[in-house]
């Protein structure tokens, strides 16, 4: 786990059918189902996104589901430790194609707070476990964040983004 | 009462290594210094004046490594350290799991991080780390795990035996709360045996009290229990306080209790919709996110941030509480006296949920002495134990208040508890609101570096889950030599394993989901 592991890109198919491709990813980006997988306080913030006044159902991704078959966002929140490493590969590997991730808050993205010389027990990213599509930095990020990093999923699944951000003009 | 065990200890033990302690300056009232030879008689003496187990930890002074007992008692104040010294080079220790049943888990966290064996104990596998580790962390200088010690750590194996099968319940799993995974042995719908493996979000938080210095731990202790990050703050800022003989302004005092009080409802709220979504009632969820926003609408204000607050500063705050904060606190107090009727009609007179908590799980007060529970838990059991009472830190010394205790001990008395110490809080802080009078919020002249003369303290603050406990050795620079914290979830979490056999699997949920955990502390 100590170095950078380059990961092969898969979500990409052989086979493409132009007009399909687009209306089946147009139709992910609006249901994407997030896996109820809550590591420490993160996951605090990524429930309250979830709950009625930031309303993650907005979007189409309010649907958390306890099992990994059912789930095609893991969003990572919290501390990745050496322990869970393995466990989170597995679940990772349990989704079914195409999956996504999220790495949400300082500790998923680099190890956050707890990186220190000599640190036993930290996985120092999930990047370096699985691929992860979105950062959301934060130590928590807030609700609006994760909601920001949600849209940027779907940009990037559609190509474009679902609310367009204004111009400054003034 | 301290000058009467004193008196007593010494005419059983011996005078030499018993001194009383200035509880103002180290926390504690009497420090025993027993031997290998003496240890059982000390242990026992407090056993039998009925003393609860506190907390036990490891120092490694180098030349040799220190253990620690703390016990304390529900009817008086009266903290006790007992220490033992041990040689590194033969690190041999009778169990004391046998007379207090709680030291089982923390022997076993001290031989892990220190290499201390402790003898007779029933099992000695490793309960936080991983499989790849290579020393001891929290010995000064590397020593080397040993190779038949590193067995130990793929501890659980499963065995095999007809009609029973085992199910591996988390880390990754909505009932758990977090990361916590127990592996219970199951006969039908019955659980026969129930094995927690913990240290999946161990991050080495005691560590890095070792590594940085006073000022930089400080936002770690909202990351160790961030449910409650007011209580762990309070905490640790006293401790150190405390240690520095720092004084606090009034003012500074009375936020505090004011921010420590919406901190508790705002996590014993969470903890209602969470264990309620347990129980299969996924409802009360979305309401009670609702008083939590209102909560951290508040609090964002003067801290800055929603959850992992860091507010509190050695001599007193972060920021000052203004008008706004005020208002926003009086509105918050009146809207949720009428919150609670409705989660009163919504859960506590529902037949489903009484029917799924009454009589089960049931705790006593000699259990509680024995495993050192706290809080709600402690409470539930009638045992009035209450930090806030006994020692008051913040303002808590002149507020008036009562704390809620149960009867029977059963879990829907922890529920019962937990609902009416969020009504206690809201009786704090309007007292507190009306205490509040103008001054400075934080002390003149706290050094930027905190150094501390060469010493220990203990202070302990009462978390929404109960008694957290935090031990700092300090040898005099700016840096902690050692930083112990008692956490409340893992005292709690120690009695799952003796309640679950023989329960229905549905109510083990039900009784793990009424202890409260909060994973990042028990791990820490
Ligand atoms: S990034 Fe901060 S808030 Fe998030 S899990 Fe890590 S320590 Fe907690």
């Amino acid at each position: 786990m100590g170095k950078r592991s380059i990961h092969l890109e898969t979500k990409d198919a052989i086979i493409k059918f132009a007009l399909l491709d687009d209306i089946l990813n147009l139709a992910r980006a609006n249901s994407l189902w997030p896996m109820t997988f809550g590591l420490a306080c993160c996951a605090i913030e990524m429930m309250s996104t979830a709950m009625a006044k930031f309303d993650l159902a907005r979007f189409g991704a309010e649907i958390f589901r306890p099992s990994p078959r059912q789930a095609d966002v893991m969003i990572v929140s919290g501390t990745v430790t050496k322990k869970m490493a393995p466990l989170l590969v597995t679940l990772y590997e349990q989704m079914p194609a195409p999956k996504w991730v999220i790495a949400m808050g300082n500790c998923a993205i680099s190890g956050g707070p707890f990186l220190f010389e000599d640190q036993y027990n930290l996985v120092e990213g999930v990047d370096l476990l699985v691929p992860v599509d979105v950062y959301v930095p934060g130590c928590p990020p807030r609700p609006e964040a994760l909601l920001e990093g949600l849209l940027k999923l779907e940009e990037k699944l559609t190509g474009k983004r679902r609310f367009p951000t204004p111009e400054a003009k003034w | 009462m301290v000058t009467d065990i004193l008196e007593k200890l010494k005419t059983t033990i011996g005078a030499a290594e018993i001194s009383e302690v200035s509880y103002e300056e180290r926390g504690y009232h009497i420090s025993v210094a027993a031997s290998k030879e003496t240890l059982h008689n000390v242990i026992k003496f407090f056993d039998d004046r009925k003393f609860y187990f506190e907390d036990m930890l490891c120092v490694d002074y180098k030349d040799y490594l220190e253990v620690v007992y703390f016990f304390n008692n529900y009817r008086f104040l009266c903290r006790v350290k007992v220490t033992l010294k041990v040689d590194p080079a033969n690190p041999h220790v009778a169990t004391m799991s046998g007379i207090f049943d709680g030291a089982a888990w923390y022997e076993r966290e001290i031989h892990e991080f220190f290499g201390v064996v402790f003898d007779g104990h029933p099992n000695m596998g490793y309960l936080f780390l991983h499989d790849g580790i290579e020393f001891y962390p929290l010995r000064k200088g590397k020593v080397r795990i040993p190779p038949e010690d590193r067995e130990r750590l793929a501890y659980f194996k499963v065995d095999e035996q007809e009609d029973a099968f085992t199910v591996n319940f988390g880390p990754q799993h909505p009932s758990t709360h977090g990361v916590l995974r127990v592996v219970v042995k199951m006969n039908g719908e019955y659980v026969e045996a129930a094995e927690p493996v913990l240290g999946y979000l161990h991050r080495m938080q005691e560590k890095m009290g070792e590594n940085r210095g006073f000022m930089q731990f400080l936002p770690n202790t909202s990351r160790m229990d961030y449910l409650g990050p007011m209580s762990f703050n309070a905490a640790y800022v006293s401790a150190v306080e405390k240690l520095c003989k720092i004084s606090v302004p009034e003012r500074a005092n009375i936020i505090r209790a004011i921010t420590i009080e919406l901190n508790r409802i705002s996590s014993h709220l969470l903890w209602l919709g969470a264990y309620l979504a347990d129980l299969g009632g996924l409802t009360p969820f979305l309401y009670v996110f609702d008083d939590r926003e209102q909560i951290n609408d508040i609090l964002e204000r003067i801290t800055g941030s929603r959850l992992t607050y860091c507010y509190m500063r050695f001599g007193g705050l972060y920021n000052d509480v203004d008008e706004k904060f005020i208002e926003g606190t009086r509105a918050f107090i009146a809207r949720m006296y009428d919150r609670l009727k409705m989660y009163d009609t919504l859960v506590t007179k529902n037949v489903i949920f009484i029917n799924r908590t009454k009589g089960i799980g049931i705790l006593d007060e000699e259990g509680a002495r024995k495993y050192g529970f706290s809080g709600p838990v402690l409470r539930s059991v009638g045992v009035p134990y209450d930090i806030r009472k006994t020692e008051p830190y913040a303002a808590y010394g002149r507020i008036n208040f009562d704390v809620p205790i149960g009867k029977s001990g059963d879990v829907l008395d922890r529920y019962m508890v937990r609902v009416h110490d969020m009504e206690v809080s809201m009786k704090i802080i309007k007292q507190s609101l009306d205490m509040l009078s103008d001054g400075p919020y934080v002390a003149e002249k706290v050094p930027k570096k905190m150094k501390p003369v060469a010493g220990d303290v203990y202070q302990a603050a009462e978390s929404p889950r109960g008694e957290v406990g935090v031990y700092i050795v300090s040898d005099g620079t700016d840096t902690p030599y050692r930083m112990h914290w008692r956490v409340p979830s893992f005292s709690n979490l120690i009695i799952f394993p003796y309640l679950a056999p023989g329960t229905l699997i549905a109510d083990a949920i039900s009784i793990l989901g009424s202890l409260d955990l909060c994973i990042p502390e028990i791990d820490r």
